[in-house]
């Protein structure tokens, strides 16, 4: 009787918890399924959004030019979505270049003695300790801008934060019982890094980076928006929203309104996506 | 009793109120402008302070009135000798400075020296020495006959011999309408008149000059907190109330050099020089002819312009039989005729050489971004592939003399077309980065430096453009592509009136207080 008491008050807290799984799988699988719809639809949008019509220029949005055309005459919609790409690509490869590092670096010093250990969190606190944008123009500014240029720099400045996260992961495992039994039969720590740490680190590495790729994907555009990161004549969300500035006050509303928008669902996108996923590893969260 | 005392003591207030509002003694007597022109040298005419525009702190020998008709200015008489190798220059008597020393030809002579020996913006290497006769009398000597030399005597500003020295850029003292109150760099310049001023008197005895971007230039025109703000072309169908837009026209263009060698030489600052497809004439009489300038002045310019032939349009120096129209056809019937064929891809090859070049252009320049985009749109339909590539300054001047380049200029002075064309000009700074090259054209500016006077020159600067047989221009060798003339957009308070301006020269913003001391408030 007491158990099934206990049961019965049990049961509604449990329920949410798998609604709430369910609930962030329907988003992260909607939120994937518009990520992937972008690049589909500039590729279909062909050289649109890129060839400039001089006879079409700064029209309002209308059946034809869902999100209205620019100076040039170039479709916004179209452009929009190139953008989108573009960033998509950007963050997505930032981002993996960043928990590389990251999981590198962390079980490199896991591997390694004290003083490795020692010179990872001083190169963590380092890079965590300088201005992120400021880093972020100067690599861009010394490469010379680009894509390249801004993946590099996105990767090589937003790897920290995951490190210190996966770093303190390392540490408790290192502590556990099958860890230290692992070292009493003679196994070296980089195997015990590689063989016994890594899987551990998976969801983490996961969520860290799904998480990641929005912030990759803004900071690249603010980057451009500065002039520091794509080319200017490309279609990025950074070069669209510095173009419009200038026709704001001159009522041309839909030219930052539309890629700016499509530049924060994107982004909310991505963090329901990775919120989502962190909600289902998190054990806490998790279980059923 | 007291109510109708009441009523005609408050019929007297408004009265009088009304009249002390109407009266003169009460019209506006400064002014607030955005138009930019903070130099970054500060106001030292040896460091090129004043050559667009007026120097306001200091005053020099001539002056171009509304028609670039010369009027004197310090100057009462100037002669050139006639071996072309002196000039003689009679000062006007009683010019102080705003420190109260007189202004003497012992100045004259230092400033010319000084800006000879600084090797500023001002070209004054043709000058031998400059010297004090008497009080009022100076006598420069040159090299050789060269007949731009005078423009130094618009754009050079007078500094005291005295005083000048580490800091005056900073705390300029001069003879000119206006002497300095405070200068904030990145912020603003206050300026209140110099009344030991022997020309006439400005009606505003105080401006100031706040240096803000467009954005927040324009936003503080619709508050009301500034009365002229410069205004880019995009913007200037976005009229503020209460202000008046005023278009003036300018010489200030933009054009395409085309690097003229074969590659494969190196100048002496090991940077590589030459193109393969732009050291082609016909290429570049081509791309002259096909760029539809027209469409640009509409789609960059917002139509606020005027499609260039030349680097000196409508000045008498400039050759008006040297335009090309436009003639799509002719081009690409002219770029079959040399051997560049159409290939599969839609762009010309010739000998396996891709007719295809970059287009730099300063990325921070919204206009010259607009403008190598369209450029190579039109281009495409000729069958030329240019890359639209935006780069900073520095990137821009080691690719020069490879690659062609959306460049500007614009002057009141012929000097300038010599520069632009001359050999010995070739690679230095920006004026001819491709390095054009051609005996007669040099010939031509040659004779025209010789000439007796700048009338008399005139034939010479237009033969060099085009003299029916070959010059500069786009019907001969076409050094370079120019392609439009801006139109300089203000926005002014309706009550201000800043008279007859002249045609303005490269810059926009500053050349406008060129006539400042003919400015008017028209309202009460």
């Amino acid at each position: 009787m007491a158990e099934l008491g206990e049961r019965q008050t049990l049961e509604p807290l449990i329920l949410p918890r798998m609604d709430n799984r369910v609930r962030s799988f329907a988003a992260a699988a909607v939120c994937l399924f518009l990520i992937l719809l972008i690049p589909v639809a500039a590729l279909m949008a062909g050289s649109a959004g890129v060839a400039p019509d001089f006879t079409a220029r700064l029209v309002p949005p209308d059946w034809a030019h869902w999100f209205g055309t620019d100076q040039m005459g170039r479709d916004m919609f179209a452009r929009t979505a190139k953008a989108l790409t573009t960033s998509l690509w950007v963050g997505l490869f930032a981002s993996a270049c960043s928990v590389l590092i990251a999981v590198v670096m962390v079980l490199v010093s896991a591997a390694s003695g004290r003083w490795m250990d020692a010179l990872v969190s001083l190169a963590i606190d380092a890079t965590i300790g300088l201005p992120h944008l400021v880093l972020l123009i100067l690599i861009c500014f010394a490469l010379g801008g680009g894509p390249f240029a801004v993946t590099l720099a996105l990767a090589l400045t937003h790897w920290p934060r995951l490190a210190r996260i996966l770093r303190a992961e390392v540490m408790q495992i290192k502590q556990a019982d099958y860890i230290i039994s692992a070292r009493h039969f003679g196994k070296s720590w980089a195997a015990i890094a590689v063989g016994h740490v890594l899987p551990q680190l998976v969801p983490q590495m996961l969520v860290g980076f799904v998480l990641m790729v929005p912030h990759a994907i803004l900071h690249e555009a603010s980057l451009t928006f500065l002039g520091f990161g794509l080319e200017p004549t490309s279609p990025a969300i950074g070069v669209m929203l510095a173009d419009s500035m200038r026709y704001l006050t001159a009522g041309k509303w839909w030219l930052g309104l539309f890629p700016g928008l499509c530049l924060l669902l994107f982004v909310l996108c991505f963090d329901a996506v990775g919120n989502g996923l962190r909600l289902i590893f998190d054990p806490r969260t998790a279980q059923t | 009793m007291n109510r109708s005392f009441a009523g005609w003591a408050g019929l007297l207030f408004f009265s009088t109120s009304s009249l002390i509002a109407g009266a003169p003694a009460f019209a506006k007597n400064d002014l607030v402008l955005a138009i930019g022109g903070e130099p970054d040298t500060g106001y030292d005419p040896l460091l090129g302070w004043g050559r667009y525009g007026h120097p306001l702190f200091q005053s020099t020998l001539l002056r171009r009135d509304a028609d670039l008709n010369t009027v004197p200015d310090l100057a009462t008489e100037w002669k050139l000798s006639d071996d072309r190798l002196v000039w003689t220059v009679t000062l006007r008597p009683g010019v102080v400075f705003s420190d109260g020393t007189p202004l003497t030809a012992e100045d004259v002579a230092f400033t010319f020296n000084e800006a000879a020996s600084a090797g500023g913006a001002l070209d004054l290497t043709v000058m031998e020495k400059a010297e004090a006769v008497d009080d009022l009398t100076v006598r420069i000597e040159l090299k050789r006959p060269w007949v731009t030399f005078s423009e130094n005597f618009y754009s050079l500003g007078i500094v005291p011999s005295d005083s000048y020295g580490q800091g005056y850029a900073r705390n300029p003292v001069g003879s000119g309408p206006y002497r300095l109150v405070s200068w904030t760099e990145g912020e603003q310049l206050i300026v209140e008149a110099n009344p030991d001023y022997y020309g006439p008197k400005s009606q505003f005895e105080r401006l100031t000059f706040v240096f803000t971007g467009e954005d927040a230039g324009l936003a503080a025109a619709r508050a009301g907190q500034v009365d002229m703000v410069s205004v880019p072309a995009l913007m200037a169908d976005d009229m503020i109330d209460g202000f008046k837009r005023l278009q003036v026209m300018s010489v200030d263009n933009r054009g395409l050099t085309f690097p003229m060698q074969e590659p494969g030489e190196v100048n002496a600052q090991g940077e590589a020089v030459g193109n393969a497809v732009t050291s082609d004439p016909a290429i570049r009489r081509a791309i002259n002819l096909g760029v539809d300038r027209e469409q640009l002045v509409e789609v960059v310019l917002n139509g606020f312009g005027r499609p260039a032939a030349g680097p000196a349009d409508g000045m008498p120096w400039s050759n008006a039989d040297a335009a090309v129209t436009y003639a799509p056809d002719e081009a690409r019937a002219m770029l079959d005729a040399a051997g560049w064929l159409v290939g599969d891809d839609g762009f010309r090859a010739k000998d396996g050489v891709k007719a295809g070049f970059k287009i730099y252009y300063p990325a921070s320049d919204a206009v010259r971004q607009a403008l190598t985009v369209v450029v190579a749109e039109q281009l495409k339909a000729l069958g030329i592939n240019a890359q639209p590539t935006g780069a900073s300054w520095e990137q821009i001047e080691r690719f020069a003399h490879q690659e062609p380049v959306m460049l500007g200029w614009g002057s009141h002075s012929p000097l300038e077309v010599y520069s632009l064309y001359n050999s010995d000009w070739g690679g230095v700074g920006f004026y001819n980065p491709g390095y054009f090259s051609d005996a007669v054209v040099d010939a031509h500016l040659a004779d025209a430096q010789q000439a007796a006077t700048l009338e008399a020159s005139y034939p010479h600067w237009q033969a060099a453009e085009w003299d029916g047989e070959t010059g500069f221009s786009a019907r001969g060798l076409a050094g370079w592509a120019w392609l439009v003339n801006l139109d300089h957009i203000y926005f002014t308070n309706e009550c201000l009136d800043i008279g007859k301006t002249q045609i303005e020269p490269h810059g926009h913003g500053w050349p406008i207080t060129t006539m400042i001391d003919q400015w008017a408030w028209t309202c009460d």
